[in-house]
């Protein structure tokens, strides 16, 4: 400690190290919190299509068609550690052929300070929502449940999913028009 | 670079990262508090990087504070006395190959 340059050295190591303290402290205080909470999802218009399907075989698979409302609040979900939130909204059904399939139709990145009241009516979906087959059309059990991921400042990024989910069925005919 | 005496005796030195430590530390867990209070973390990092600062400013520049303990060096020994002990000491090193 007898140059300035050492002891500029200790200074800057020490604060380093005490912000490494400072943000494990971060972390533990929200790493046992809860991010589960409820959300509100319905269907409002539900088509099923069958047609080629132009990024795969070009053999023809069914295309769904939804509109969704949906309402949720998630302002209690943010905290000091959570920087961004990722929702995305999950339509999980079964098959014939699959035992299990799981197709994103829409997704949201909330930041830490916007808005996070959802109260979306008649929503179109983002994605398309192919199946991989002919397994949509007369399906009695789609269920639509809403996930986020949360981005944090320090530590897990875990993946939650809401406590409420919507059930519907997709319809026995196929649409001739949209 | 300017000619300016940066040094600090031993009791000074002691003092001086005893005080940046306790400084450091302080605004750490201030910080950390009062971040937790507003839900910030930002908040957290600025009030840590104010206390390195306030930390740098007391304990890096030689304030007189960490000059009160100086060495107590010995007086110069006289020219001639040092030159009689020096030639004893060489023959003694010639006589020993």
């Amino acid at each position: 400690m007898h140059t300035v340059l050492t002891r500029g050295n200790a200074t800057v190591a020490y604060s380093l190290s005490v912000l490494a303290g400072l943000t494990f402290c971060c972390f533990i205080s929200t790493v046992f919190l809860d991010y589960r909470t409820d959300a509100n999802i319905k269907t409002v218009r539900v088509l099923v299509k069958n047609v080629p399907d132009y990024g795969a075989s070009r053999q023809k698979h069914d295309l769904g068609y939804v509109t969704f409302d949906l309402e949720t609040n998630l302002t209690n979900i943010f905290n000091w550690n959570v920087k961004q939130l990722f929702l995305y909204l999950t339509a999980e059904y079964e098959t014939a052929t699959n035992q299990l399939n799981q197709v994103v139709l829409w997704d949201k990145i909330i930041l830490r300070g916007d808005n996070a009241v959802l109260d979306f009516k008649n929503m179109n979906t983002k994605y398309y929502f192919w199946d991989d087959g002919n397994g949509l059309k007369d399906n009695k059990n789609v269920t639509l449940s809403l996930s986020w991921n949360i981005i944090p400042n320090a530590g897990l990024l875990p993946s939650v999913r809401s406590t409420g989910k919507h059930i519907f069925k997709f319809p026995s005919e196929y649409a001739s028009s949209i | 670079m300017l000619d300016i005496q940066t040094h600090m005796d031993f009791v000074g030195q002691a003092k001086a990262e005893r005080w940046s430590r306790i400084i450091i530390t302080l605004f750490g867990v201030i910080g950390l508090i009062y971040g937790a209070v507003v839900q910030q973390f930002s908040q957290t990092v600025y009030v840590l990087g104010v206390g390195f600062l306030i930390s740098s400013l007391i304990t890096i520049p030689p304030w007189p504070i960490y000059r009160r303990n100086p060495l107590k060096w010995q007086k110069p020994v006289n020219i001639e006395q040092k030159q009689v002990t020096s030639d004893s000491s060489d023959e003694g090193k010639k006589k020993k190959k």
